[in-house]
């Protein structure tokens, strides 16, 4: 090879390592493209553990703290059932007040508040405790619950990547939901509520996912309102996958009424 | 009404808690101090607790964290800074707030700058200094509204929200007793008419004399006596209190 073919051969060289170095550069700076919605709820299916598990799933206990403040610790224990019952127990200083709902109804004894025997819930609260029984999350199998999901996009959120959803449950609640971009895992909620006749917009997250028997749940759930400095921390000690929880828990017996 | 005297309520270390089941849901721990016929009194270890025997399904005697704490707490020194802050650690995990609070105030009285301690009672440390939660959410320029901490612009509305649907709510109050008012006024003014006509009928002055000629004649000598006004309350309704919130 003469002198110019070798200048040739170095030029060509040197412009295929430009065009690779250009074609990966471009690649690099290119942003993923956004998955479709079918594949977003696919992949925080998976995250959570496989449509198989959260369909076995039958029942659930989940117990730890709840903490608003000095002096606002309580001793907290929600156990879900199928379908859609649910009971929430709310301890302060050896006082135990429990709200329960059994899928239609829902009433609560609350000697916290000198409430000694049971009391009907209000319908709002019914239709908010009917959507935390969904005992596997709103994501799975949405369709059949009549709910609707739109993607609102791609956002950025504590310094995470998420994607936004826009979820309209059966009821017509709203939430928007936020799902870690490389997680799938839901990273925050915000939802409205009216509290004294006035909209308050509820920011919810979720943090700390841990797994039991395969499925992944938050053990930190930290809430907020807007406009207001109080949070409500819960600190998820133990997550009980299919324990054993008689009807009879989500009942009111006769004996029982007022 | 029969009391139970509660003589073990002096030995608290060695009394067992007693735990009261309502009936449908709901617990109570702590100590029964008084027992009558309906209702018995338990002491939670931060105040007492009256429930009617009517709603209690069942009490069982067991050992509950307060007969812990009070066992622990025996046993600490009143200068053992750490021994106080593990057992206000301890007793905020098991929800008992007065005992924790208990706790961790002994423990400012040893060391008071004990971060853990301060955080646990609620204070908050602002520019070096610590302060009380409230005083924290003063600083930050937030204000108390309806007993709930917020953003002044959050208070406003709220307030404006609260002023528009109560100056609606009178609105339709006063609408309402204008509308009473002026029936009651139309039914007086009818009845002084009807009196003003008696009267007229009644006074010679006023008789017109017989050039004027009678317009009208009463069938009887007598004021009738009308029943009240059907429809019209016996008061007014009351205005709502001023100072009145959902």
């Amino acid at each position: 090879m003469n002198g110019r073919s070798r200048m040739f051969a170095g030029r060509l060289v040197f412009l295929a390592v430009m065009a690779l170095l250009a074609v990966s550069l471009a690649a690099a700076s290119t942003p993923a493209p956004t998955p479709t919605l079918d594949e977003i709820v696919a992949g925080h299916v998976k995250a959570r553990g496989g449509l198989k598990r959260l369909h076995a799933l039958q029942t659930l206990r989940q117990t730890g703290t709840a903490t608003a403040g000095a002096d606002r610790r309580a001793l907290v224990v929600r156990e879900i059932k199928r379908p859609g019952r649910i009971r929430f127990e709310f301890t302060v200083q050896g006082v135990t007040a429990v709200a329960i709902c059994d899928g239609e109804h829902g009433w609560r004894v609350n000697p916290l508040e000198g409430e000694m025997a049971p009391q009907a819930l209000p319908d709002d609260v019914v239709l908010e405790a009917i959507e935390q029984a969904d005992i596997e999350g709103p994501l799975v199998d949405w369709k059949t619950k009549g709910s609707r999901l739109e993607l609102v996009g791609r956002e950025a959120l504590g310094g995470r990547d998420a994607y936004r959803l826009k979820l309209t449950l059966k009821s017509g609640a709203e939430q928007d939901l936020y799902l870690d971009a490389k997680t799938f895992l839901t990273i925050c909620m915000d939802s409205t509520r009216t509290i004294k006749g006035w909209p308050v917009r509820i920011r919810t997250a979720f943090g700390d996912y841990r797994k039991t028997k395969g499925i992944a749940f938050p053990h930190q759930i930290e809430t907020t309102a807007s406009e207001r400095p109080a949070r409500l921390r819960i600190v998820v000690e133990t997550v009980e996958v299919n324990p054993p929880l008689p009807d009879s828990l989500f009942e009111l017996s006769a004996a029982a009424r007022p | 009404m029969r009391k139970i005297p509660f003589l073990l309520l002096f030995m608290p270390s060695v009394l067992l808690a007693d735990e009261v089941y309502l009936k449908g849901a709901g617990t109570i721990s702590g100590r029964i101090v008084e027992q009558t016929e309906t209702t018995i009194t338990v002491d939670v270890g931060g105040g007492t607790v009256g429930v009617p025997m009517a709603r209690v399904e069942r009490i069982e005697k067991k050992r509950s964290p307060l007969d812990d704490y009070d066992e622990r707490a025996a046993k600490l020194g009143l200068q053992d800074a750490d021994g106080w802050r593990k057992l206000g650690r301890w007793a905020s995990q098991q929800g008992l707030s007065a005992q924790a609070r208990g706790a961790y105030e002994t423990v400012l009285t040893i060391a008071p700058n004990d971060e853990e301690a301060r955080i646990a009672l609620g204070f908050v440390l602002l520019d070096g200094r610590w302060v009380t939660e409230e005083e924290s959410y003063q600083a930050r320029g937030y204000v108390k509204y309806e007993g709930e901490w917020m953003t002044r612009n959050e208070a406003q509305a709220l307030e404006a929200n609260y002023q528009a649907s109560r100056n609606a709510e009178r609105s339709a109050i006063d609408a309402e007793v204008a509308a009473l008012q002026a029936q009651q006024q139309a039914e007086e003014a009818a009845e002084q008419a009807e009196d003003d006509q008696w009267t007229q009928y009644n006074d010679p002055l006023l008789w017109g004399g017989y050039g004027y000629g009678v317009t009208y004649w009463p069938s009887t000598p007598s004021r009738p006596n009308r029943p009240n006004a059907p429809n019209r309350p016996a008061t007014l309704p009351a205005r709502a209190p001023a100072g009145g919130r959902r």
